[in-house]
């Protein structure tokens, strides 16, 4: 036995054919997601060592058909054609074995190594279903293992056939492959003859394969094949196009419809040899529960009750995790302070650090469980319905339902969010998407809302909440229609798109696909965020040696010896009085020195400096200044403000709302705030992701320059608006 | 000569909206320049004279379009030797009087005496000597007024009906989707949901698949 030798297996299949379950029983949680280089489709790899071999197995997105349509479908047959993979396994759903086989096929054609998992065979057998596996590895010359994914078996044999048909030579024979008809087979050798005489050493694929692929008139096949073969090619290309010309006027259809027409006559064939249906009133399930779920009156309501549901979850439970690590940030916050000594690092340490991640980590319970959520409504099937009852209300936008997921996860969190637009076929509707999502209030927002509604509105304050939550969807709704009928002008592309059947979810892949997600915050945690506090911990305590406009500690030395002398003098009843207001005195001062210290700290000057730009907003320099953070992250607003309302090292929960209702904040201005927040640029991280999803620094600065420009003519309009109407 | 143009323009075009068919203008246009011509045009022969012609309309929707007129009885389509598809008006060359359904193509003949006498007036009144005449008139027969509502877009179907797709229209791009998805013409579906005209959840086989109403238009349905 070869040792130390890396296998690479591809899995293949229709979406839907349980692929992703294999795999994650083939690899558990030894997997890595990682991009496909150049493009925005998750890669998923799993390295793994089984029967003496390292197997390294790579989950190929779900297509069906090698026909590129989808960044998916041509990531997945670039990979199958340019790193060719020691074996492919092609996942067949044995309850759609039509379908399956038309993919199967395709990836005859390409001439590799394939292994077909006959997956789920015992469900099909339930409705009625039975394959001859060993007629159908004969038909096609194919091995076949029977594998049921969800229950774990097959998966070894699965393996052990993958490494024995690696390790064979390449069979020498007959390949059954489709045959098309006699006009189209023709036209084929003709343009394989054309390759092979003229131009067969400039390319890397099969001749065969390449003269379908241009006589299917494949865009990027065709593209390639002109870059690397130049004038020569030119010269088949044209030949080409006179056979499809040829080929039109004759079937009056394009050949690549013909061809279809002749895989799916081929794949008849073979249905016929090895499937027996037996007649059976068979009760489908996923059916008749979407008779109820997408039922065109109580579908929708069901609908809203979920989405309710996952919020409740999702804050109310999500509550008490929070407490918890609230208290073990303060914890870690007070031991740090014991055991490292007063210094200038310490203050990096405790106000910087763990004060700046520790206001950010608070949020990961509510991530989690809206992940996990969303997660549920994935795996269960039930996300695509959601996708179908929102389509409407997305045509609005000039969107499809499909986009209506994105925007979802954008009120968790939009990194995830912007990443999740990766499903949408057509680019314009990507990009139209990553734009109006930012308008979805995502959970780092919520804390900001929490404290200026809660100061300000009191016992309205759930509902000034609710409303910034709508202000956000319905401005979402008007940028879409704006840009789609001005910068993303596109007519509908066609829309289908398949129902999953409904399953019970494997807590497994719920884990996986939550933690997924969830990873990424986590990491922005670690870089962005923690990056962010501590430049604005430096900000504020910096310039050290501040000229005050008082002696404060001459000041402080004065009002002591005062008291003293009173104290002295006094009688003992009323020293304890004296003692009092020394200490109240001397605090006074402290924060009249805090105060002015923060003001001609660095941070201060640029808040001063920018003030002016949010006076129309009845913002003042110390709201500004921590708008101005909040491009790190949007919880650093708060933690911002604490720092310029100076209540650091205060234990008491309620300084901060105490401060702010002194400042002169009033509660239009504080609405005014709060709007801004809600709607004024992405954070560093969620921009950093736009940048790479649309890979387009035009789209990323206008992304930018668009949220803000709307934050603050909204925010101008609550402001200036509430002013005439008489509210302060 | 001009007003019976429009007439004929508006009875084709309450034609084509019983039958659900988008982009009449451009559809016309086709249709006429098709009538015009007495030959057999290939499809990229009648695109290329609708370029002429100065209407620049793609080999697509031009063979969309004979497609639907093949299907309204307008036009034939005709394989000659050399295996190249042709179509042609289907009345060609007929020479007497006729009632021809335009939808199966059923052909009744007919003379009428004071109609040949009405004719042999006219032309004399002009100061003609009638050589010739050709009177055809176009409707759809009784059968075929029954058999119309058959044939549906995929949008019309109701919850719960069974059908099969008859035909899928529209660009090769939406059809080998759909092919490559399982999604073909003599499929049996049932549709689960229509949601709100035309956006529809349908069944086939064990497969669900929800389609936009654009392309639910498309998709040509018949009751089972």
């Amino acid at each position: 036995m070869t040792d130390k030798k890396t296998i690479t297996i591809a899995l293949a299949g229709n979406p839907n054919s349980g692929k992703t379950t294999i795999f994650n029983n083939i690899t558990g949680t030894r997997q890595k997601v990682g991009n496909w280089p150049g493009v925005t489709v998750e890669k998923k790899e799993g390295l793994i060592r089984k029967f003496g071999y390292d197997l390294k197995i790579v989950d190929l997105p779900g297509t069906y058909s090698l026909t590129p349509f989808s960044i998916e479908e041509i990531v997945a047959r670039d990979f199958v054609l340019d790193e060719s993979p020691d074996v492919i396994i092609d996942i067949i759903d044995a309850s759609n074995l039509e379908r399956s086989l038309y993919l199967a096929t395709q990836l005859r054609e390409i001439d590799s190594k394939v292994l077909f998992a006959l997956n789920m065979a015992d469900v099909a057998r339930l409705n009625g279903t039975k394959i001859d596996a060993e007629m159908l590895s004969d038909l096609l010359a194919v091995p076949v293992v029977f594998t049921v994914g969800n229950k774990n078996e097959g998966i070894d044999n699965l393996l052990q056939e993958a490494i024995k048909l690696a390790e064979t030579a390449p069979a020498e024979k007959e390949k059954r492959n489709v045959k098309y008809n006699k006009d189209i087979e023709n036209a084929i050798s003709k343009i394989q003859n054309l390759i092979e005489e003229k131009v067969k050493e400039k390319i890397n694929y099969k001749s065969r394969w390449t003269a379908i692929k241009l006589l299917e008139d494949d865009k990027i096949v065709k593209e390639r094949f002109a870059g690397k073969t130049g004038a020569e090619g030119e010269e088949i290309l044209e030949e080409t196009r006179n056979l499809r010309t040829y080929l039109l006027n004759h079937f009056d259809e394009d050949a690549e419809i013909v061809m279809t027409d002749d895989r799916y006559g081929f794949i008849a064939g073979i249905i016929k040899e090895v499937q027996t249906t037996t007649a059976r009133d068979r009760v489908d399930f996923s059916r008749n529960i979407d008779l109820v779920l997408t039922n065109r009156f109580i579908g929708f309501p069901i609908f809203i009750f979920f989405i309710w549901a996952m919020f409740q979850l999702t804050f109310t439970l999500g509550a008490y995790p929070m407490d918890w690590i609230e208290s073990g940030v303060n914890l870690i916050s007070s031991f740090a302070g014991n055991i490292v000594p007063e210094s200038l690092l310490k203050d990096l340490l405790i106000n910087g650090i763990i004060g700046g991640v520790g206001s950010v980590i608070v949020f990961l319970p509510n991530i989690l469980i809206l992940f996990f959520c969303i997660a549920l409504l994935e795996d269960t099937g039930y996300m695509a319905r959601a996708a179908f009852l929102m389509d409407k209300i997305m045509h609005l936008i000039g969107l499809h339902g499909k986009s209506f997921i994105p925007m979802l996860m954008g009120f968790g969190c939009n990194v995830p969010a912007i990443m999740a637009t990766r499903t949408l076929e057509s680019e314009k509707d990507r990009i139209l998407t990553i734009l109006i999502t930012p308008f979805m209030s995502c959970s780092a927002k919520l804390p900001v809302y929490i404290v200026l509604a809660g100061t300000f509105f009191a016992a309205k304050a759930g509902n000034v909440i609710f409303s910034l939550y709508l202000l956000g969807i319905v401005l979402s709704i008007l940028s879409g229609r704006l840009f789609r009928s001005t910068l993303l002008k596109g007519v509908d592309a066609p829309f289908v798109m398949e129902l999953p059947p409904y399953r019970v979810p494997m807590l497994k892949s719920l884990m996986i696909h939550m933690w997924d997600r969830s990873k990424i915050f986590l990491k922005r945690m670690g870089g962005v965020i923690l990056v962010g506090s501590v430049i604005v911990w430096t900000l504020s305590a910096f310039p050290r040696n501040i000229e005050y406009s008082l002696d404060y500690s001459f000041e402080m030395n004065r009002v002591n010896e005062s008291f003293n002398l009173k104290i002295a003098a006094a009688g003992d009843e009323d020293k304890e009085v004296f003692k009092k207001e020394r200490i109240a005195a001397i605090i006074g001062l402290q924060k009249a020195m805090n105060a002015e210290k923060t003001e001609k700290s660095y941070m201060g000057r640029i808040g001063k400096g920018i003030s002016p730009v949010f006076e129309p907003l009845g913002i003042d320099w110390r709201g500004s200044v921590s708008l101005l953070t909040g491009f790190f992250a949007k919880e650093i607003v708060v933690s911002t403000l604490g720092v310029l309302y100076s209540t650091e090292g205060h234990d008491d929960k309620d300084a901060l709302k105490k401060a702010l209702r002194s400042s002169g904040m009033t509660p239009l201005s504080a609405l005014s705030m709060m709007v801004f927040v809600l709607l004024y640029l992405p954070c560093f991280a969620a921009i950093s992701m736009i940048r790479k999803e649309t890979a387009s620094f035009k789209w990323t600065a206008f992304s930018i320059i668009y949220t803000t420009s709307v934050a603050w003519i909204a925010a101008f309009c609550v402001f200036q608006g509430g002013k005439m109407l008489g509210f302060l | 000569m001009k007003r019976t143009h429009k007439q004929e323009k508006k009875q084709f075009e309450k034609l084509f909206k019983q039958g659900h068919i988008d982009n009449f203008e451009d559809r016309f246009k086709v249709l006429d320049t098709f009538l015009n011509t007495e030959n057999h045009v290939t499809s990229a022969e009648l695109t290329q004279m609708l370029n002429n012609n100065g209407h620049a309309l793609d080999n697509e929707f031009v063979r969309d379009t004979l497609k639907l007129m093949c299907n309204f009885g307008f036009a034939r389509k005709n394989r000659f030797d050399n295996g190249v598809v042709r179509y042609e008006h289907w009345h060609l060359g007929q020479h007497h009087d006729h009632i021809i359904c335009i939808k199966c193509k059923k052909i009744v003949e007919f003379e009428e005496d004071a109609l040949e006498n009405l004719q042999i007036n006219i032309a004399s009144k002009h100061g003609f000597h009638m050589l010739q005449h050709k009177m055809e008139l176009y409707g759809i027969c009784s059968e075929c007024l029954k058999e119309r509502v058959k044939l549906m877009p995929l949008s019309m179907a109701k919850r719960g009906e069974r059908l099969v797709i008859r035909e899928i229209m529209g660009g090769t791009g939406a059809r080998m989707r759909l092919l490559s998805m399982g999604i073909r013409p003599e499929d049996e579906i049932e549709v689960v949901t229509n949601f709100s005209k035309g956006q529809v959840v349908i069944a086939v086989q064990s497969s669900r698949y929800m389609i936009g109403q654009g392309l639910a238009q498309k998709i040509i349905v018949e009751p089972v």
